[in-house]
């Protein structure tokens, strides 16, 4: 009885110092085609991919823009993690740069999170290089080595991809980005473009629990997906393969494919593999 | 006590306001008859005395770009109707950019800016030169910065906006003013249609009545534009990057698709094109002559007439006489002969 009592009594203890304690969530990236991690290089060097439609591909160069970020708590209710800070809420993450694949959200209230919620990409409102106003992600993104600027557009690439396609190495280039013009779908608003952002919800297989521990959180992302996604099944081509084709009409299949299409898709290639508390 | 030494706060800062009082009068522009109607953001930015003139300065300022050398008149150059005489742009340490220069003119009727049309507003344009590696290779806060050390500048920020602070808002806002201001509409054809006792010559008479029948389907309205987008199968851009209007709104019917020219001043804006595929209006007139590319989406004037616009030798030099009479000589600052 008295045993018992002390465990309660431990029990409450822990909660209580639970409530009381913020910690942080560490998101790590990985990035795979299907369950093999990417090694980015050259023809050679480069993990290779078959398609679904049978067309080996692999990459040089691959990078993507997460904001946006919000937590759900177990019992409801939703954390935002300074969703309208560029600065202080986004993140580049870049392959070839392991730091960029850990992204740490700092006093996270304590609590248990069952979901987390992020965009791919930046949401229109923020998307406009504004280097005033969030001068450090203007400048991570727009680093020489990361060139994700979308000048000719003034917001920012949401995701670049280089590599070679098909076994004669042809080249593969990527971009997307935003140009919508007011919000895609109102009428009162919406004037032109398109819009390449991407909500993902994603389900913890259990429970991030902050407090006393700082949650690790494995987000995946899948990058088998780009050609043979939930939505579009892609053969590369000609038509598609670079910027001055996919922008045309195939970047949003991209998008779809990578980001979900907003409403039968809500993770595209993204799954949360592990929380480790 | 909290209370009173807010109240004084506020009176001071009421103070502050009364001692620097700014007068910065709204300029007149006329408004030629018949153009079509403003852009809305005009109505939100109005040119003023002093933001013309910052804006005026600033469009000429080479600390735009990163090593200095280059500022928005470098391309936008007055006497070529504020374009240049490259196939494409040429930036810092002579970078070749994807498109040809447009003329700026008469841009506060336009509801599109940009050969594909991507941007809708003229404050929002700006900041896309500043920043692409090809044309400034700057960013906005490194202009300021340099702004910054300059009393002259501070000086003219104050009398536009009321205080000295330089802020990428008030950059694009001035340089937005000055552009509002370049207005074209002093030409022959204007004044023959003003009835100032200009007349046409027989060529441009004949000239005239051509166009109307073989160009004014899309070079329509007082701006020689319809503003609309058209893939009329010009050479294409080998460039990776271009989509023409497409890569704005990602779709297909959209694809090398560009915003039909205005035909104003055209006489000082060569070479033609999206990427100045063409030397002279007459290499233009002559390619829609012989044919044009094929596309799936070729703009269906062009497809219901076999790809073409049949034209002789003799009707090409009339339209050229009449788009000739389009020419503002006062607006490039040339001589009236």
């Amino acid at each position: 009885m008295q045993r018992n009592s002390g465990k309660l009594y431990t029990g409450i203890c822990s909660k209580s110092e639970q409530n009381s304690v913020a910690n942080n969530i560490t998101l790590h990236f990985n990035n795979t085609f299907k369950d093999v991690p990417i090694v980015l290089g050259d023809a050679t060097s480069a993990t290779a991919n078959t398609s679904a439609e049978g067309q080996v591909h692999h990459f040089s160069e691959l990078k993507y823009v997460v904001s946006n970020i919000r937590l759900i708590k177990a019992e409801g209710g939703e954390i935002p993690y300074n969703i309208n800070d560029l600065d202080k809420g986004a993140a580049v993450v870049d392959q070839s740069k392991p730091q960029t694949l850990d992204y740490v959200l700092s006093n996270i209230p304590a609590g248990e999170y069952k979901q987390i919620k992020f965009g791919l990409g930046v949401k229109t409102e923020l998307n406009t290089l504004d280097e005033a106003r969030f001068p450090v992600f203007y400048a991570s993104a727009g680093a020489n080595d990361t060139e994700m600027h979308w000048e000719w557009g003034t917001g920012y690439r949401f995701t670049k991809i280089e590599g070679f396609y098909d076994t004669d190495n042809k080249e593969l280039s990527i971009h997307t980005g935003s140009t919508v013009e007011g919000t895609n779908g109102d009428p009162d608003s919406y004037t032109q473009g398109v819009d390449a952002y991407r909500d993902i919800i994603l389900t913890l297989p259990n429970n991030a629990m902050v407090g006393r521990t700082a949650p690790r959180i494995t987000i995946n992302a899948d990058f088998d997906k780009l050609l043979s996604g939930k939505t579009n099944t892609i053969t590369l081509g000609d038509d598609n393969a670079t910027p001055s084709a996919h922008t045309a009409v195939n970047m949003l299949l991209f998008v779809d494919n990578l980001g979900g299409d907003g409403s039968s898709d809500i993770s595209g290639m993204f799954s949360v593999s592990a929380v480790k508390n | 006590m909290l209370s009173i030494f807010l109240l004084l706060l506020s009176c001071n800062k009421e103070d502050h306001i009364e001692m620097l009082p700014f007068e910065n009068p709204e300029m007149h522009l006329d408004i030629p008859a018949g153009f079509p109607s403003l852009n809305t953001s005009f109505a939100k930015n109005r040119p003023t005395k002093y933001g013309v003139e910052l804006g005026e300065k600033l469009f000429n300022e080479k600390k735009f770009s990163g090593n200095n050398t280059v500022s928005c008149a470098s391309c936008h150059n007055p006497s070529m109707a504020f374009s240049d005489n490259q196939a494409q742009a040429i930036g810092v340490y002579d970078r070749v950019g994807l498109r040809n220069t447009p003329p700026l003119q008469n841009l506060a009727f336009m509801q599109f800016y940009n050969w594909d049309g991507n941007i809708l507003q003229l404050e929002k344009q700006a900041l896309v030169p500043i920043i692409t590696h090809e044309e400034m290779n700057s960013s906005i806060l490194e202009v300021i910065s340099k702004l910054e050390t300059d009393h002259q500048y501070r000086e003219l920020f104050r009398r536009t906006f009321g205080d000295d602070d330089i802020t990428p808002d008030k950059i694009y806002q001035s340089l937005a003013q000055y552009q509002y201001t370049l207005i074209s509409a002093d030409s022959k054809y204007d004044k023959v249609k003003r009835k100032q006792g200009e007349t046409f010559t027989e060529r441009e008479a004949r000239g005239l009545g051509l166009f109307k029948i073989k160009c004014a389907s899309c070079h329509s309205t007082e701006l020689f534009t319809d503003q609309s987008f058209r893939n009329v199968g010009f050479p294409l851009n080998p460039s990776i990057e271009e989509a023409g209007r497409a890569r704005v709104t990602g779709a297909e019917e959209d694809f090398m698709s560009f915003r039909v020219p205005s035909l104003r001043n055209a006489e000082y804006t060569a070479p033609y094109g999206s990427f100045g595929q063409f030397a002279t209006l007459k290499a233009v007139l002559d390619y829609f002559d012989e044919g044009v590319l094929e596309a799936q989406n070729l703009d269906p004037i062009l497809k219901q007439n076999e790809n073409r616009i049949p034209l002789s030798e003799k009707e090409k030099d009339d339209i050229i006489g009449f788009i000739k009479t389009l020419s503002d000589s006062s607006f490039v600052g040339l001589y009236q002969k």
